[in-house]
């Protein structure tokens, strides 16, 4: 057995956590082996200790059979060892050679400028040896997700990179654009390359790798043969107990409707219609889900519903009234919740203290803030209440929203959203990041605000979570509603390819998504002007 | 759950800290600027001549300043030399009160806009402009009233023109930024040139004292000034006056922490996306945000004409731009403004009594200024330092609340 | 970036007009209203529009404008360099101001012009080192920092100039002398450009070189990427701090040696009030800005702020009866209604944050 690279006993402790507690990993040459695990469980820490950016508490880091110690990524570039980190590390205003070839550009006149020529056939080069599809001269911010992920592998391999880790990589990926990073993959370690795939999915560690190995609270609890295992066993793995999925939901009793949007039309800071025609409504006691792969304009659906971005064209109607011209502040007078995506961009004022931030949205209700004049006690009061209700740990209302962990974060949120007696309910991920018992009991007050007639709009990346609780279920891609379609009666597969972009009327449905998708990926270096 | 328990202990520790951390980085930050600034005295000093008789000596080489008697001066010189008897409220003191009371209004306008996430460079301008129009309407106004019933009327009347055109002058850059996205730092010191060419024309020319060589306004009579209480006002100090930014203190900390709208203001300063969220409109919190700061400003203006001038002049000292420094120093906290423009009022007052009593320049304050907010800037650095000063008790420090990464390991 | 790589890609034209748009509209207006003044004046001699149009065909305001633009083209190069590594450097005012005085005492103790003009962007340097160490060292705020670079400036050289030569001016030194470039200096107006003081010419190579090395070089574009995405260039091995800390003082070498350049051509440091520089280092971070952070663009955008600054000198000479006060204000206002059209300039992604390495 050749091995590649093999983690020894690893322990990385930070300051009053252990992330990673003696991991032994041995990856074998020219495979893809999946380092599996929910959220939190120590992967990423632990492929950062061998990329050199942390060095670990304890344990040895080998190299093809030789000990390393790398004390910054540089070393470990040195060593052969890539990183595709998830949030990508590219430069946006330069071009693709410019950034496959940043730090280590080739030179002409003693080093006082760049062999331009030299560095685009050098990338020409690498994408034709590998089969990549790449436009040398294309900016990275006019380029696709897809795109911007092969320069990155191109940028490692550049680098002489012989193990290429990869952070979450399909996170941000249509379907289609899986399929073609996992035949990626195959022509990588046909050709000698070793791959480790960090991922919490396991559709994607069964369906890519040859081996996987799962961690949960940064220990690794086993590997095994991606051949010899199935779904079932590797979830118990990851979540050590039985995962139930299933939400206990009953039949919908629907009344009036709350709100409705017709002909939205939405577009961000570059002009690009990202939201494009869609039409709904959500009435009460219901749950209306929206689906879809992050990016295809769910974001700015609900931004421009809660009135924090303003619609291009369309109109929004809340509780009878057309709502499309009010502000943010009078739409939450009006009883709308919203639970934001990004909970510490928006949602919390991270300096605040938990009475401040209990205040956010309220300081001028009746209650809160009478007069313009803020009632501190009664302030204190209404976060204790959350607080207690929600569970959120430390029970202290004095702490900043900064100290508390996501999970408790996000519960505070939801605990502050759900207590204002809200119309409607828009919730984006409520449960991103919380640990599986609060996930149960958001799911529950949900479910509770939609039996005492409350209107809810869900998005979530989640599959399972939308499917199990919406009551209808829209899909979203490139902008617009796709189709919507009872989720009940609906497979996760033939959600999948409607989250594809497959349009549910053609008459050759696998030509159709074949095609529109192939469109999408040659068109994607110019993707910026046509949009 | 207990890591993220720890952890919380650990931040709040440090939360905990972060009041009495920010005194004590703004005190070593004025303790530091005070050594830079004596080294900066000695090293001119050698490079100045002087007589042997009237060099001092230290580590054995001559110089021609004494870093100590320049310090002497600066702040005992500036409240009047308590310990040497005689004390008289009438004396430097009542300048140093003087100049308090304008910073109270120069650094409360810049703590303002500071807490709203704008940096108002413009308070100088703002200031000018108030001070212009204050000067002008109530000469105008001081016509129509006269005597104690005039006094009553014209100096809140003042006062309000002051509040009023100075408020307007920063709705623009507040107006720019909102609705143009023009950064404010560049606006408001464009604004603060604009402020003084316009003022100097209308002051030099249609509005000029044709009794006067220099360029000002007719001077104000008596009773449209503000008027001395207890001190003698020989030095054109008003305990009105400082009374009323006494006040201004406590409104301005009221407003911020006990108001809806100060707590816009707030949130729109650290974290203008969750404002959004919370309903707050951003842009017009930034415009009234800067409109009350140049209103501040304004104030500043209107004291500085009818309590010090008795007219507008031009060349109008830079209260303004101390305001940023003595803001800065105070944490952009209303309360703590109180005590850092009495510090700066300190150093403005003393830097006349260096003048008299020694050679030294008085741009030396000056560059005192610039160094406070360099350092009050880096406040990383102090903690380097106490980290490395309390490093000898490092393992205390570390073992304090038990060990972490023992109980973690569990 | 580049103007070069916006014409090898004939698509994102379009896209090219939206994102200048109204840079593109500024310099159409300005053109235009200059021509217009310049016909105007050829059909009404005799009017304020035929005073307009021999002012600025004046031969003499060219190089006024050359001569004024000097300092702040300088700054605006530093200025960029800074930025553009990530580091927002509002001090360049007070880099100016510092070495506007070392040049001309350092000139004065040593006789030697070009010796002072070396001292005076060495102290520049310096002050821009203190800036760098407490900006990428200690974290400190960018802008206060920057604010306090400045009003150390502002307090430092009229202290100095009063300790050594007893008052906030200095004496006066001998002036470098013009360079006339024979044959070429005797063309009509445009041979303002070939008879002028050698930091004109010195400023022509500057902002050549500095375009050289953005759009050439391996160091320019760590310092593009270094402002863009630190975290790129940091997991490409290349130390992030050590190229903010090159672009920093690069940026305090050029506004050295623009301070230098313009007391060294007056052959004095005045130091009253806001002192000879008087706002030259924030008109210069907004010619920048106009500019797009492209030297040349900055150059170009200096030119029409010193143009008018010039128009000013010579109409105030002219007495057409606006009152000097006001003449003297329109730089400011020009840079605010530019800034209010501009407004949306696209500033490097990571300017103005702290960068840590090894941060998660």
């Amino acid at each position: 057995m050749d091995t590649a690279v093999h983690l020894d006993g690893i322990t990385k402790r930070f300051p009053g956590v252990v992330a990673n507690d003696d991991v032994d990993l041995a990856v074998e040459r020219g495979t893809v082996h999946a380092l599996l695990g929910e959220n939190g469980a120590g992967k990423t820490t632990l492929m950062n200790v061998l990329y050199g950016l942390y060095e670990p508490t304890s344990g040895r880091v080998l190299v093809d059979g030789a000990e390393r110690r790398f004390d910054s990524p540089r070393d470990a570039i040195d060593a052969g060892i890539g990183m595709i980190h998830q949030h990508f590390m590219l430069v946006d205003p330069m071009t693709v050679t410019e950034n496959i070839t940043l730090g280590n550009e080739p030179t002409k006149w003693g080093g006082l400028a760049v062999d331009r020529a030299a560095a685009r056939d050098a990338v020409v080069d690498l994408s034709e040896r590998y089969g990549f599809d790449v436009d040398p001269d294309a900016r990275i911010e006019d380029v696709s997700v897809g795109e911007q992920q092969r320069v990155e592998i191109l940028k490692a391999l550049y680098r002489g990179a012989d193990v290429l880790i990869l952070d979450e990589p399909t996170a941000v990926l249509t379907p289609q654009e899986v399929e073609e990073l996992f035949e990626v993959l195959e022509e990588l370690t046909a050709q000698g390359k070793t791959i480790i795939f960090i991922t919490h999915k396991l559709g994607e560690a069964m369906r890519a790798a040859d081996e996987i190995t799962v961690l949960r609270d940064g220990r690794n609890v086993g590997t095994v043969e991606a051949d010899g295992t199935n779904r079932e066993d590797l979830a118990e793995l990851m979540v050590g107990r039985e995962v139930l999925l299933d939400v206990d939901r009953p039949p919908a009793e629907t009344g009036d409707v709350v709100a409705a949007a017709s002909n939205l039309a939405v577009e961000d800071d570059r002009g690009v219609r990202v939201v494009d025609d869609v039409s709904f409504d959500v009435r009460e006691g219901e749950v209306f889900g929206i689906a879809g792969v992050d990016g295809n304009g769910q974001s700015e659906l609900i931004e421009a519903l809660t009135g924090l971005t303003s619609p291009e064209a369309g109109r929004i109607e809340f509780l009878g009234e057309d709502i499309t011209g009010s502000s943010r502040r009078q739409r939450i007078e009006s009883g709308m919740a919203y639970i934001p995506q990004d909970r510490q961009e928006r949602g919390l004022v991270m300096n605040f203290d938990l009475v401040e931030n209990a205040l956010l949205g309220s300081q001028h209700s009746p209650e809160l803030g009478p007069n313009g004049r803020i009632d501190w006690p009664a302030t204190r009061d209404h976060a204790e209440s959350i607080i207690e209700e929600y569970d959120v740990r430390p029970p202290n209302p004095d702490s900043t929203s900064e100290s508390l962990s996501g999970g408790n974060q996000q519960k505070f949120i939801v605990g502050r959203e759900f207590s204002r007696e809200p119309e409607l309910v828009v919730a984006a991920h409520p449960t991103r990041g919380v640990d599986v018992g609060s996930i149960e009991f958001i799911h529950e007050r949900l479910l509770e605000l939609r039996k005492e007639g409350v209107a809810i709009v869900l998005i979530s990346s989640k599959l399972e979570e939308v499917q199990g609780l919406s009551d209808r279920l829209a899909v979203m891609y490139e902008g617009e509603f796709i189709d919507v379609v009872d989720p009940a009666g609906t497979t996760e597969e033939e959600l999948g390819l409607l989250m594809a972009g497959e349009r549910p009327d053609e008459d050759a449905p696998d030509q159709a998504g074949q095609s529109a998708a192939h469109t999408e990926s040659t068109d994607a270096p110019n993707g910026g002007e046509h949009a | 759950m207990r890591v993220p328990d720890r952890i919380q202990t650990v931040l709040e520790r440090l939360v905990g800290a972060s009041a009495t951390e920010r005194i004590l980085i703004s005190t070593a930050a004025l303790v530091l600027s005070i050594l830079v600034g004596a080294v900066l005295v000695l090293v001119a000093g050698r490079m100045t001549t002087c007589t042997a008789s009237e060099a001092v000596y230290y580590f054995g080489t001559g110089f021609c300043y004494d870093p100590v008697v320049v310090f002497d001066r600066l702040f005992l010189g500036a409240l009047g030399d308590p310990f040497s008897g005689g004390w008289s409220p009438d004396g430097q003191f009542s300048v140093t009160l003087r100049e308090t009371t304008l910073l109270l209004f120069t650094g409360l306008s810049v703590a303002l806009a500071f807490r709203a996430g704008i940096f108002n460079i413009g308070t100088q301008g703002q200031m000018v402009v108030g001070g212009m129009a204050t000067a002008l309407l109530v000469l105008w106004a001081s016509s129509l009233v006269s005597g104690v019933v005039g006094t009553f009327l014209l100096v809140p009347f003042g006062v309000l023109v002051g509040a009023v055109f100075g408020g307007l002058y920063g709705a623009i850059p507040g107006l720019l930024k909102a609705y143009a996205d023009a950064n404010e730092v560049i606006t408001t010191i464009m604004l603060n040139f604009i402020a003084t060419g316009i003022t100097l024309y209308l002051v030099s020319g249609a509005f000029k004292d044709p009794n006067s060589a220099a360029n000002q306004t007719v001077p104000l009579p008596d009773y449209a000034q503000f008027p001395t209480v207890l001190f003698g006002g020989r030095q054109d100090f008003s305990l009105v006056a400082l009374a009323f930014g006494v006040v201004a203190v406590g409104a301005l900390y009221y407003l911020l922490e006990h108001t809806a709208f100060g707590y816009d203001v707030r949130t729109s300063g650290i974290q203008p996306d969750a404002a959004e969220y919370g309903g707050v409109d951003a842009a017009r919190t930034i415009v009234a945000s800067l409109t009350l700061s140049g209103a501040l400003g304004g104030v500043a203006g209107a004291m500085y004409v009818m309590m010090i001038l008795g007219s507008f002049q031009s060349g109008v000292p830079s209260y303004g731009f101390d305001g940023i420094t003595v803001s800065i120093l105070a944490g952009n906290n209303p309360l703590g403004v109180g005590f850092a423009a009495l510090l700066f009022g300190v150093l403005k007052s003393g830097t006349t009594v260096v003048q008299f009593a020694t050679d030294v320049p008085p741009q030396l304050v000056g560059v005192l200024r610039g160094l406070i907010i360099l350092f009050v800037a880096m406040p990383e650095f102090f903690r380097l330092v106490g980290k490395r000063v309390t490093d000898t008790g490092s393992k205390v420090v570390a073992t304090d609340g038990g060990t972490p990464g023992g109980e973690a390991d569990e | 970036m580049s103007e070069a790589s916006e014409e090898t890609e004939p698509a994102s034209e379009t896209e090219f007009l939206e994102r200048y748009s109204m840079r593109v509209m500024t310099a159409g207006v300005t053109v235009a209203a200059v021509l217009a003044l310049l016909v105007g004046g050829w059909l009404f001699p005799d009017t304020i529009v035929g005073t307009f149009a021999d002012v600025i065909s004046s031969e003499n305001t060219l190089s006024a404008a050359l001569r004024l633009s000097v300092p702040i083209a300088f700054a605006a190069l530093g200025g960029i360099f800074s930025e553009k590594s990530g580091v927002i450097n509002i001090g360049l005012e007070g880099l100016l101001i510092i070495s506007a005085f070392t040049a001309i005492y350092v000139t004065e103790v040593t006789g030697g012009v070009w010796i002072g003009f070396g001292g005076g962007v060495l102290a520049s340097t310096l002050l821009a080192l203190l800036f760098a160490i407490v900006t990428i060292e200690f974290r400190a705020d960018q802008i206060i920092a920057g604010l306090a670079v400045w009003l150390i400036a502002l307090g430092l050289a009229p202290f100095a100039s009063q300790v050594i030569y007893g008052g906030p001016n200095t004496p006066t030194v001998p002036t470098p002398g013009a360079i006339s470039v024979p044959v070429l200096a005797d063309i009509p107006f445009f041979g303002a450009l070939f008879s002028a003081s050698p930091s004109v010419y010195l400023l022509f190579v500057a902002v050549g070189l500095s375009w050289y090395v953005f759009e050439r070089t391996t160091f320019g574009r760590w310092v593009r990427a270094s402002g863009e995405n630190p975290k790129a260039l940091d997991t490409a091995g290349v130390s992030v701090a050590r190229v903010r800390y090159a672009a920093v003082l690069l940026s305090g070498v050029l506004a050295g040696m623009g301070g230098s350049a313009l007391s060294l051509d007056l052959g004095q440091f005045t130091g009253n009030g806001p002192t000879m520089v008087n706002g030259k280092g924030f008109i210069a971070i907004v010619a920048y800005l106009f500019g797009n952070y492209n030297p040349i663009g900055a150059f170009l955008s200096t030119m029409l702020f010193a143009g008018l600054d010039a128009m000013q000198t010579v109409l105030q000479l002219q007495g057409i009866g606006i009152p000097r006060q006001l003449i003297r204000i329109t730089p400011f206002v020009v840079v605010i209604i530019v800034l209010a059209l501009v407004g949306r300039t696209r500033i490097p992604e990571a300017a103005g944050e702290h960068y840590e390495s090894g941060e998660e």
